[in-house]
């Protein structure tokens, strides 16, 4: 993903780190609001960040409207995104958004669940407040990367505890740590799909899903962990 | 056509659902031989507990036709709980825009009745893998792990299709072997699919008309019971007492087995439509006669 995000990884993990990296989701992808919402079976606890204005905030807590509000607990048990037109019949859905208005919040966002290895629950929900064509370009366009930045939030924050951060090291495949190492090594992912005997989609896959359990966004960062952790040499 | 049942919609499609897990019990108990456990003719495992998202493929009478599950590889799917296996010991994929798909089937049986050919049976197959790609792909997901059998495999390549690769390798999982392949949701492969099969319409149906087709068909199913419902009640309730001595009663006992012991709903609905013919042939002599004698 070619992303000018802050990798996660790297920051001091605090509730202050995590809404600058809900704000750099909305200047990147173009989005007004970001709030990200998790559950951690493993340290039993709830985790919530929002970069929404401190009114709504005060609003949504003091009616306690995460009890109703279907982005949260609706969304959760989809494998797919869900786009909100898909709650707006449900009754949660109209309590919680019929103040929303008042606080110019709008109620065109949608909600990716990702779900963690442990029965942890992650959910990262984006709004714009934007025409309904104009929302569904914009949503088919980022849906992938917002995926893969939902992902690294959701699994950021899952691992800032002890006993969750050794549960959730990295475990690395021979495929994706050969691959890593070519790539310190220099070489570039067509190479590497040449040097192995495999499609650069293959190659490309496994990238992905070695720099997605090393908690980076870049390949760069990826290798470097890699290095770091003792998964692949230096070169 | 094709609609996803998913943990948001699945309260209105709890009928499809449960078409869909006894087509699989049919699929890969009886005709596959998979080591699958099934309950009351139904087969379902645990994770089919973890809210998967199916795509499913009906009839122009909304049965369901053909079938895949899909789960999010960031959390527990087959491939990382109960097919490490095929992985060779190697930890499994894990990525935001990597779905896997499992329990990939199609209803030959139905689909082969009243003399259609092979053809039918190719174009479900190919509807369901438009439909599933197009879902993953609207769904932000670039790629497919798909856990499948050889025979799928061979469909997938004479679909063009094929997987662009396999993780780990094939193994043989009790009676079958079995395969994880990789497949890309990219427009090309979409355009292969379509153009090999001739599909160029939307895939999807809507839910309301699906809902509604699906109803109406229960609505016709009643009133062609109508007429026996009474008697059905009374041979069900097993309350022979209150029946008028028209059907011998080892007849009657044979009628309520066939009823308790169909498998499907045809059979259901037949061996219905065998009592209320014996009804009809034998009772209304005798319905003449008790009137005749009130």
């Amino acid at each position: 993903m070619n992303v000018d995000l802050i990798d996660l990884g790297n920051e001091s993990r605090n509730a202050g780190s995590f809404v600058s990296f809900l704000d750099q989701i909305c200047a990147r992808f173009e989005l007004d609001h970001a709030a990200y919402a998790g559950t951690n079976p493993v340290a039993s606890a709830v985790h919530g960040y929002v970069n929404y204005p401190d009114a709504w905030k005060h609003h949504y807590a003091e009616n306690g409207l995460h009890r109703i509000d279907p982005t949260l607990l609706v969304a959760s048990r989809s494998i797919a995104p869900v786009d909100w037109s898909r709650l707006d019949h449900t009754e949660g859905f109209e309590k919680t958004f019929r103040d929303a208005r008042d606080f110019g919040i709008t109620n065109r966002g949608l909600t990716i669940p990702v779900r963690g290895p442990y029965g942890d629950i992650g959910m990262l929900s984006v709004t714009r407040d934007c025409s309904v064509t104009e929302w569904e370009k914009l949503s088919r366009q980022i849906l992938p990367d917002l995926q893969s930045v939902a992902v690294h939030v959701h699994d950021t924050v899952m691992r800032s505890d002890v006993l969750s951060r050794a549960l959730r090291y990295p475990a690395l495949s021979t495929r994706e740590r050969e691959i890593l190492q070519w790539i310190a090594a220099g070489k570039s992912q067509q190479d590497v799909g040449d040097i192995l005997g495999i499609s650069h989609r293959t190659v490309e896959v496994h990238l992905r899903s070695g720099r997605e359990k090393l908690y980076a966004l870049t390949t760069p960062q990826a290798v470097g962990r890699a290095i770091m952790l003792g998964l692949i040499y230096p070169l | 056509m094709i609609i996803i049942v998913d943990a948001l919609n699945k309260d209105r499609f709890g009928d499809l659902l449960d078409e869909m897990f006894k087509l699989r019990a049919r699929v890969f108990g009886d005709r596959l031989g998979w080591e699958v456990e099934i309950t009351n003719g139904r087969e379902i495992d645990q994770f089919d507990r973890l809210d998967p998202a199916y795509v499913i493929g009906l009839d122009d009478e909304g049965h369901v036709v053909s079938c895949v599950r899909a789960l999010q590889t960031t959390g527990p799917h087959m491939l990382s709980d109960v097919f490490q296996v095929l992985l060779d010991g190697e930890p499994p994929l894990r990525s935001a825009t990597l779905w896997e798909s499992t329990r990939f089937c199609v209803d030959t049986q139905r689909l082969c009745r009243d003399g259609n050919t092979m053809k039918a049976v190719s174009m479900a197959t190919c509807e369901l893998m438009i439909g599933s790609l197009e879902y993953a792909r609207r769904s932000g997901i670039s790629d497919i792990i798909t856990v499948i059998d050889p025979v799928v495999n061979r469909v997938l390549k004479r679909s063009d299709n094929a997987p662009y690769d396999y993780v780990g390798s094939t193994k043989q999982m009790g009676k079958v072997p079995a395969m994880a392949a990789l497949l890309d949701c990219t427009e090309e492969r979409i355009n292969r699919v379509r153009a090999f099969a001739g599909i160029t319409h939307d895939v999807f149906a809507n839910e309301d008309t699906v809902r509604d087709l699906l109803d109406a068909r229960q609505l016709a199913f009643a009133a062609q019971l109508g007429e026996s419902s009474e008697w059905m009640a009374a041979i069900l309730s097993g309350s022979e007492e209150a029946l008028p001595p028209v059907l011998p009663e080892d007849i009657q006992d044979y009628c309520r087995a066939q009823i308790e012991t169909a498998q499907t709903e045809e059979e259901h609905a037949a061996a219905l439509r065998l009592v209320a013919v014996l009804v009809r042939e034998r009772v209304h002599p005798a319905m003449h006669r008790l009137v005749f004698q009130s």
